[in-house]
């Protein structure tokens, strides 16, 4: 025993030195690798999983030499954040980059690097209830949701209890983001206000008159949330009762059944997708604030890192494509195209919107 | 890459020496304690429970743990001020993250457990209410509270999570509302009686839940409110003293939910923010899952496991197969402006008598602290961004003290500019004398027998550095005349001794806070007692 410690002893003043000498010449080679740029900046809080993922970061460290940091904010809420220090903002949205413009004036550069629909999460209970109602469709794995039908039943004060579901406290309404703080509840305002316009592009013109209606139904859904992940997070966790149904992007429940697939196994009979009938797109855009910003929007375009997006992180790349198998993803119940879509208002329309809820 | 080489390199050597010496868990992690990291969570006081469990995952994560424990409410406040001092927070709600996250300095929040915010109330008096077996509604409970047929305890509204929530609760219960709760609501002349008459019933509060479980346990109360995984606790204490235990009761109408989130706090230190990780998955790991519901705490939304479904004791009310829904909290505007009127106006008017040590000993730094102190809590802008302003009706009265009585100073009214004259007319004093902190509390409890306390909630808050000439007989026969009811606080400044200052306090169920410390809390913890 004695003996051994003795040599263990030895062993480990060996290797101490051997790790001394290595962290010696380590950190000195560290300091002079060329160009390892360190990339600052605010992205929603729904990319975090995505710029996170080790082999995005050993793509961004190895073909691009960055090294990127990130704060998460709502897409809107980023833009009058404290922007000292920080390179890039990384938005979910095409208004939000607008709303930057309109702050700012122009920027660096930008461009859509992802994009996902809206969807809306709910679980069995309250899919059947309304299917039996009637607003459900079937296509394939995928459901989807006249939207129409659900603003109606918004609208009239419908309780949970009037549609079969009495262990439900409260009337049915959809939870979503702030709309004047983060992108998910914004876009989903601008799905709400076409679909009260007859489910045309809410034009300035006929913003005044459906205002008070969206002023209404937001009015009543009190707290919201400020960020889509969080929000996501705590419908998986809290069950039906907390929850019913929340406003959310289809990348969400892809990268979840991704990167938790034992979690997701567990829950994938109660969770359902829905895809509104119409939904709008969320553009997931880029803004380069200076150079470096620019290097990361680059980066960003990486044919290997836009392969991840989607397969790992569920968002559709590229010009919006269809897919040719849905069932290739870890989640259930993706839709093979988005077709039913209505274009997001005007930016002057958006921002006549978010100041009325705000 | 190097860094990476490097902990591979000092993994491979910890497992050498592990193996080799025979060495078994536990100390083998000693072994790391050369790069071990410390974590410091600002935490609500209910995860207190879980002290053995965060330090059994804090050892498996190779890292250290130092917990503070606060309201919610409070951790929200800490959050908008940066939390300087704290690597992450665990409040029991993410509302309170998300509210106070206004520098966006959260990373990885995860909810840790969930559990409901839920009556207790003992088991004969909610079968003699007809509570049992039944839905109850929250109008049911406050008819009970108002028909004086329950004394029931809560948390300040405007500190704690499940004060928040319940209060939430009852201003929805009484307007009639299932949502969308406004800032006009506030205003409507009949609830504002109603919630009045309603807190005026309440029995004593208390800045955070733990401390109102154990307030509970000691007190003679009928009902509180608090976490289903609070009640059980008290319970199993309960019926180990063979004592009744308390019923559960989830109103359907007044029901939330506390999700109990664990958050990084980035201050841009990578280490801390490994280690956290490291902490996070280990409390999420199914071992240290079971062990957290076994605390009866829920792990799921869908009920509980086989293993700990006796925890959640049937015949105690508890209903794990209940859909939990909750009410809805108001939208972050309305939010705030419910908790400032239940500070300025639904809430008792307190009554301060604040005793200031003037003696020779203060001079230099204890004077200037005690100065600042005053100005924080008189001077009404600075009062008001710590929720800490004078309510309606409230009254303060200064005993400025040496080895007598100096002088007796009160405020003509509540107004800010009577507050703002109280304090410029100490911070016009300057010390000298001798110490008796024992005449002053005697003449606080001889000027506040001048007031009906059924309509004021009272405290003296005795400011010194504590070291006095022992005169405790004085103090001793104003508790004669007066009784003991009225909670003697002390804040310390300076080189302070608080002996003497804790004996008042054990006395009379008070708290001695470090004024050099901090002082919003101290203030928080002397008003918040409702």
């Amino acid at each position: 025993m004695k003996k051994k410690i003795t040599g263990l002893i030895l062993l480990v003043i060996i290797m101490g030195a051997i790790g001394g000498i290595y962290l010696f010449t380590g950190s000195r080679n560290e300091a002079g690798t060329p160009g390892l740029i360190s990339v600052s900046g605010y992205i929603g809080g729904e990319k975090t999983e995505l710029l996170e993922d080790e082999e995005v970061q050993d793509i961004l460290q190895n073909r691009y030499h960055l090294k990127t940091d990130y704060s998460k904010a709502g897409s809107l809420d980023m833009m009058t954040a404290d922007l000292n220090g920080k390179n890039y903002l990384f938005p979910s949205s095409s208004i939000a980059e607008e709303y930057y413009t309109d702050l700012y004036g122009d920027p660096v550069q930008s461009e859509i690097i992802l994009n996902t629909p809206i969807v809306l999460y709910t679980h069995r209970s309250v899919l059947d209830a309304f299917d039996s109602q009637g607003l459900i469709t079937r296509n394939g794995n995928a459901y989807s949701i006249d939207m129409a039908r659900l603003v109606e039943l918004i609208q009239n004060d419908t309780r949970w209890s009037d549609i079969g579901l009495p262990e439900l406290y409260g009337n049915v309404s959809v939870d979503t983001t702030d709309p004047a703080k983060s992108n998910s509840g914004n876009i989903f305002a601008a799905l709400l206000a076409n679909v009260l316009n007859g489910g045309q592009t809410l034009t300035e013109d006929d913003a005044a008159e459906i205002v008070p209606e969206l002023q209404a139904i937001f009015g009543k859904l009190g707290y919201m949330e400020t960020s889509s992940s969080d929000l996501f997070s705590q419908f998986l966790r809290m069950g039906v009762g907390a929850k019913p149904i929340i406003a959310g992007y289809e990348s969400q429940l892809i990268e979840y059944a991704s990167i938790h697939p034992e979690e997701y196994e567990k829950i994938k009979d109660d969770i359902v997708m829905l895809y509104p009938s119409p939904t709008v797109w969320s553009s997931h855009i880029l803004i380069a604030l200076d150079e470096k910003g620019q290097d990361f929007l680059d980066a960003l375009l990486d044919d290997d890192i836009q392969e991840i997006a989607w397969k790992r992180h569920g968002f559709r790349t590229g010009n919006y494509g269809t897919l040719s198998d849905p069932d290739s993803l870890a989640a259930d119940g993706i839709a093979a195209s988005i077709s039913q879509v209505t274009p997001v208002p005007s930016y002057d329309t958006m921002k006549i919107i978010i100041e009325s809820l705000q | 890459m190097g860094k990476r080489l490097l902990s591979l390199f000092t993994a491979v050597l910890f497992t050498v020496l592990a193996a080799g010496c025979g060495i078994s868990g536990p100390a083998a992690q000693t072994g790391n304690s050369v790069d071990e990291t410390t974590l410091r969570i600002l935490s609500g006081s209910e995860n207190q429970e879980l002290e053995n469990i965060i330090q059994d995952s804090a050892r498996n994560a190779g890292i250290r743990v130092e917990m503070d424990y606060k309201g919610s409410v409070d951790i929200m406040r800490e959050l908008e001020t940066g939390a300087e001092g704290y690597d992450a927070v665990w409040p029991a709600s993410s509302i309170w993250i998300s509210l106070g996250d206004k520098n966006h300095m959260i990373k990885h929040s995860q909810s840790v457990s969930i559990t409901p915010v839920v009556f207790g109330i003992r088991r004969s008096l909610a079968e003699e209410l007809g509570f049992t077996g039944r839905d109850v509604s929250v109008q049911d409970i406050l008819n009970a509270i108002t028909d004086k047929k329950m004394t029931f305890c809560m948390t300040s509204a405007t500190q704690s999570n499940s004060g928040a929530s319940a209060y939430i609760g009852f201003l929805y219960a009484l307007l009639g509302k299932q949502e969308g709760l406004t800032a006009e609501d506030l205003r409507n002349e009949t609830l504002r009686e109603n919630i009045r008459a309603l807190l005026g019933g309440v029995d004593r509060s208390s800045g955070s839940s733990d401390w109102l479980k154990d307030l509970f346990l000691s007190g003679d109360y009928d009902a509180m409110v608090n976490y289903e995984c609070l009640i059980i606790d008290a319970n199993e204490q309960l019926e180990a003293e063979g004592k009744e235990p308390l019923f559960v009761v989830y109103p359907y109408d007044g029901l939330s939910i506390a999700d109990s989130p664990l958050g990084y706090v980035d201050h841009g230190d990578e280490t801390k923010e490994e280690a956290f990780l490291a902490f996070q998955e280990n409390l999420l790991s199914g071992e240290s899952q079971s062990a957290i519901e076994a605390t009866g705490r829920r792990i799921t939304a869908n009920g509980v496991s086989d293993e700990n479904k006796d925890v959640f004791n049937s015949s105690w009310g508890i209903d794990t197969e209940r859909i939990l829904s909750p009410i809805q909290m108001p939208s972050a505007d309305v939010l705030m402006e419910a908790l400032n009127v239940y500070q300025t106006s639904f809430k008792k008017p307190s009554l301060n008598i604040y005793c200031l040590d003037f003696s020779g000993s203060m001079r230099g730094t204890g004077e200037s602290q005690l100065k600042e102190a005053m100005s924080q809590i008189l001077i009404q802008e600075n009062a008001r961004k710590n929720l800490l302003q004078a309510n309606e009706g409230e009254v303060n009265i200064a005993i400025l003290f040496s080895d007598g009585i100096r002088n007796i100073l009160s405020a003509d009214g509540y107004s800010d500019e009577a507050l703002q004259k109280l304090y410029d007319q100490i911070a016009a004093e300057s010390p000298g004398g001798g110490t008796d902190i024992y005449t002053a509390a005697a003449r606080a409890y001889e000027i506040a027998s001048g007031y009906d306390l059924n309509d004021y909630t009272p405290a003296v808050i005795l400011m010194s550095d504590g070291v006095s000439s022992y005169n405790k007989e004085v103090f001793d026969s104003a508790v004669e005349t007066y009784g003991n009811d009225i909670p003697v606080f002390s804040i310390t400044f300076g080189d302070a001794d608080p002996d003497q200052l804790e004996e008042l306090a054990e006395m009379t169920g008070a708290r001695v806070f470090d004024g050099t410390e901090d002082l919003t809390e101290a203030f928080r913890g002397v008003k918040g007692y409702n």
